[in-house]
């Protein structure tokens, strides 16, 4: 099948046996590939009601059409499973240069399933496919098994593992990849480390059939002249996402101290241009990407070095945890990356913890004795290795903010900055309708990358609530995870400016099926309402109150920063989500109707 | 005493359409975005002689600004709303 490796292998780590089937023609139809992919095999194979760190879950790696091609940005590929952070959907993408082995190896996805009675590594070198012992690997964190790995087998073979988080079951913990990438959210890593796999190993030599190669090299070339054209390029490499920190702190969306405001006092010595001058030693670029965006920094206060950090951890682990010093933020990126933990989502609960502490709510006791201040750095190193091991304080943050919150109570939960159980990202939508709109309807929980709406909102203006505004999220949230499907990166277009329409040409080139981006909307709407259901059908009573935004957003104004004084009413948020179901197709308690189902064809799927 | 503004992206837009234009020294750059009507909340970096300054960066006779937009996907989708 063209544009495609041609199978899907499963793995039952119970039994030990490795199957490899054709990948249907009618999946990549229907679904194209990717978080598609891993959407439709979620649906359909795991039970209803399964455990997510029992045997019947399954991490499902999924590459899509464009992954492994001279594509710009085209090394992506999709870890979807039952959320051990949420209980619902998850799915996180990968980029560096795992993604193009699968497809080399000959591979569309890579499904666990089971549990290992002990620690393994899967081991894929063409149609070698094999469970090796990693008994010697168990315990240690990140870098130190991509090093070993890489030593023993070869440089030539691509490396994902997990760390003690993922080992000791932390809800939010990453996998790890080329020493500094990550599949970051969700618990993708939880899910491996519970299957007892503490490493994909894989290499390929196979070529990937290609419908058309003239046209093929023609549409990539076109997509690389008009990257090396663009007038963002430069800026773009210089600073990568940290850009917009500056921005979000001018703006008020710079989530500050636990998002008690958007604007950080100390925020200067985080700027992206301070950064670069300070710690950055070389810029970093996934495979096939034109305009790298990754940061080698240098940490001369720690002698140590670390990949990163990028916008998200800065906010979260910087101005969040009241950090200002940019240093800082990158030692305790590193030990996040190297301990195999979710940056976003730890942040997030050490600074619900921090607030906690401040407010009285968790006592020096609680907290294993630490002075638990936004600000402390060396009480942020400390706490973060007490979540990887789950060691006092740390275990109750390990289950995430929302279940911490709920344990200690005393109105915590109305501080606990999440939706659906996962951890907001880093920016503060006090003021941000969409942005908000965004969180709160995201199919994985509060993250920005299914719609990065916040531009939106300063375009048109940030309080207004009305049906475009909504429109334009839908929007997003089809565009963006289309993305995560085809298996390429979505910054050389929303960075470079990247014409949309440079895609269907290359991806016609390669699959030989022509697709337009209105064919493409319609695919990636049909795996949003899959996921939509796949919520409803795990969590009972899923519905109208799983989308509400943290009630720090609709009653506590910032005291100061450029949101000072403003919220968004309760009122705006309700007519938000009305808006959103009704655009969607979508009951008023935000399930999708049947006539929108069978528009979608999903009705035979979901029975 | 002047320099130069070169707008990059949907910057353009608010500049008639151009992609460089003459401004005077001596004035800060939020300043000058504001006799532009340029919005300060929607430009994300300054570049002036191609390293970032602050928007009270004072502008120097002979400077080159580049003025870089957020857009989060697609210029053309952003201003065609």
């Amino acid at each position: 099948m063209n544009g495609y490796g041609g199978n899907i292998l499963r793995v039952n780590l119970t039994t030990g046996k490795i199957t490899k089937e054709p990948t249907p023609p009618e999946l990549a139809r229907d679904f194209i590939g990717g978080r598609g992919f891993g959407a439709y095999f979620l649906f359909k194979e795991v039970p209803q009601g399964a455990d997510p760190l029992g045997p019947e879950n399954k991490l499902i790696v999924s590459s899509g059409p464009l992954s492994g091609l001279m594509i710009p940005g085209a090394g992506k590929c999709d870890f979807t499973c039952k959320s051990p952070l949420t209980g619902g959907y998850a799915s996180a993408s990968l980029g560096g240069l795992f993604t193009a082995e699968i497809k080399y190896a000959g591979l569309d996805s890579i499904i666990l399933e089971g549990i290992s009675p002990k620690p393994v590594y899967l081991f894929i070198e063409d149609d070698k496919i094999e469970l090796r012992d990693a008994s010697s690997l168990w315990g240690k964190g990140t870098f130190a098994t991509e090093k070993e790995l890489k030593e023993k087998l070869g440089e030539e073979f691509q490396i994902a593992c997990i760390g003690p988080g993922g080992e000791n079951g932390v809800s939010y913990a990453h996998i790890n990849h080329d020493y500094g990438r990550q599949a970051g959210r969700g618990g993708v890593g939880t899910v491996m480390g519970a299957k007892k796999v503490k490493a994909l190993v894989i290499r390929g030599t196979q070529p990937i059939p290609v419908a058309d190669l003239d046209a093929y090299r023609k549409a990539g070339m076109a997509m690389y002249d008009a990257c090396k054209k663009s007038e963002m390029l430069k800026p773009w490499q210089n600073l990568g996402t940290t850009m917009v920190v500056s921005w979000c702190d001018e703006i008020g969306a710079l989530p500050t101290r636990n998002f008690s405001a958007g604007s950080f006092e100390g925020g200067k010595t985080l700027y992206g241009p301070y950064m670069r001058e300070k710690i950055v030693v070389n810029d970093k670029g996934c495979f096939a990407c034109p305009s790298p965006c990754g940061k080698y920094s240098r940490m001369k206060r720690y002698g140590t070095n670390v990949e990163g950090p990028e916008y998200e951890t800065i906010g979260m682990i910087g101005s969040n945890l009241g950090l200002a010093e940019i240093e800082d933020v990158a030692q305790a990126n590193l030990l996040c990356d190297d301990l195999g933990i979710d940056t976003i989502s730890a942040g997030g609960a050490i600074a619900w913890a921090m607030e906690c502490y401040e407010k009285g709510i968790l006592s020096k006791a609680e907290t294993d004795g630490l002075d638990l201040k936004f600000g402390n750095v060396e009480a942020v190193f400390k706490v973060i290795e007490k979540i990887a091991k789950r060691e006092g304080l740390g275990a109750l943050l390990a289950e995430g903010t929302k279940r911490a919150a709920q344990k200690i109570g005393k109105g915590s939960e109305k501080f606990a900055i999440q939706v659906k159980g996962m951890e907001q990202s880093a920016y503060a939508t006090h003021s941000a309708t969409a942005m908000l709109l965004a969180y709160m309807t995201a199919d994985v929980g509060a993250h920005h990358n299914r719609a990065w709406a916040i531009t939106y909102d300063l375009q048109v203006g940030r309080e207004l609530v009305n049906a475009d505004k909504v429109a334009r999220v839908i929007w997003l949230q089809h565009i963006r995870p289309m993305f995560d499907t085809l298996g390429a990166c979505r910054l050389q277009w929303v960075e470079l400016n990247l014409d949309l329409e440079l895609y269907p040409p290359a991806l016609e080139a390669i699959t030989g099926v022509k697709r337009s981006w209105q064919d493409l909307h319609l695919v990636s709407e049909r795996i949003w309402n899959l996921t939509r259901l796949y919520w409803a059908r795990e969590q009972p009573g899923f519905g109208r109150a799983w989308d509400m935004p943290s009630p720090r957003f609709y009653t506590e104004p910032p005291k100061s920063g450029a949101t000072a004084g403003k919220i968004t009413s309760l009122e705006d948020v309700n007519k938000l989500l009305d808006v959103y179901y009704e655009q969607r197709g979508w009951n008023a308690n935000g399930l999708p109707k049947l006539e929108t189902l069978e528009r979608l064809g999903l009705t035979r799927l979901v029975g | 005493m002047s320099a130069k503004l070169h707008a990059l992206g949907i910057i353009k837009s608010y500049i008639g359409g151009k992609s460089e234009i003459v401004v005077d020294a001596g004035n800060t750059i939020r300043e000058t975005m504001r006799a532009l009507n340029i919005p300060s909340e929607i430009v994300a970096l300054v570049l002036v002689n191609d390293a970032p300054q602050a928007k009270e960066y004072r502008v120097q006779a002979g400077d080159v600004i580049k003025l870089i937009a957020v857009v989060g996907g697609g210029v053309n989708e952003f201003r065609n709303e």
